[in-house]
């Protein structure tokens, strides 16, 4: 089933989904949401967000992603900033923040699934060493 | 340089911190068994991304399904190791028939 897009009719949140959230987590509306187009979303999106294109920036969005689950930045500070330097070169250079612990296959549904964070829970590194595969994040 | 073909490549990112701490170990084993294994930086070279996508399904069985760093491949077997890899695993990749 695919994607598509949906917005807030009371304000305007986006969401890309198979089906619109039942109830906005900005105004707390129900059933709210509307499909809209790719066009429409784009000029609701706008220049919103701020960029996160800095080291100090990438670090305090990873935690505070993982300050409401059950998982961890690594302890290790420097293998933490390698890695986010590395996601930052691959966002540069390759347009997202691929993981700098595998490699691009080319076929853009399978690389979608490389963006830091991925979905490491689900992966039998998580589920066998606590970890995700770059070690950047570490069930606590 | 060994010919493409008979090559022992060990594919990196350089920041992987896997890659980083894994070097010294295949450097020790490269020069122990008195083979050379090439280093491929995957995320700063798109000849070696390409070289490695090459292998890709090697490599990302080995990996656990995508393709992933550090690598190791053995163009003379099609054998692929990666992830957290010891000594003797180098070893007998190395050294391993086809």
């Amino acid at each position: 089933m695919s994607k598509r897009l949906w917005r807030c009719h009371v304000c305007n949140d986006i969401h890309l989904g198979i089906k619109g959230p039942e109830i906005c987590p900005t105004c707390r509306a129900k059933n709210a949401f509307v499909e809209i187009d790719h066009n429409e979303a784009m000029k609701m999106i706008g220049e919103s967000g701020d960029p996160i294109d800095t080291k100090e920036r990438l670090l305090q969005v990873w935690e505070d992603f993982t300050g409401q689950n059950e998982y961890e930045l690594n302890e290790d500070r420097e293998a933490v900033e390698m890695l986010a330097s590395g996601v930052l070169h691959n966002q540069e250079s390759g347009g997202l923040k691929y993981c700098p612990c595998r490699a691009t296959t080319g076929e853009p549904d399978k690389d979608l699934l490389l963006v830091c964070p991925c979905n490491f829970p689900a992966q039998q590194r998580y589920r066998e060493d606590r970890e995700c595969w770059c070690s950047l994040f570490v069930k606590g | 340089m060994t010919e493409k073909g008979e090559r022992l490549l060990f594919f990196s990112g350089r920041e992987c911190p896997h890659c980083a701490k894994l070097r010294p170990v295949v450097e020790a084993v490269s020069e122990e068994e008195e083979v050379e294994i090439e280093e491929k930086e995957v995320w700063h070279s798109e000849q070696n991304a390409s070289l490695m996508r090459e292998y890709g399904e090697a490599i990302a069985e080995a990996c656990g399904g995508d393709l992933g760093v550090p690598s190791l491949y053995n163009e003379r077997t099609g054998k692929a190791l990666c992830g957290k890899i010891d000594p003797e695993s180098i070893r007998e990749w190395i050294h391993e028939e086809p």
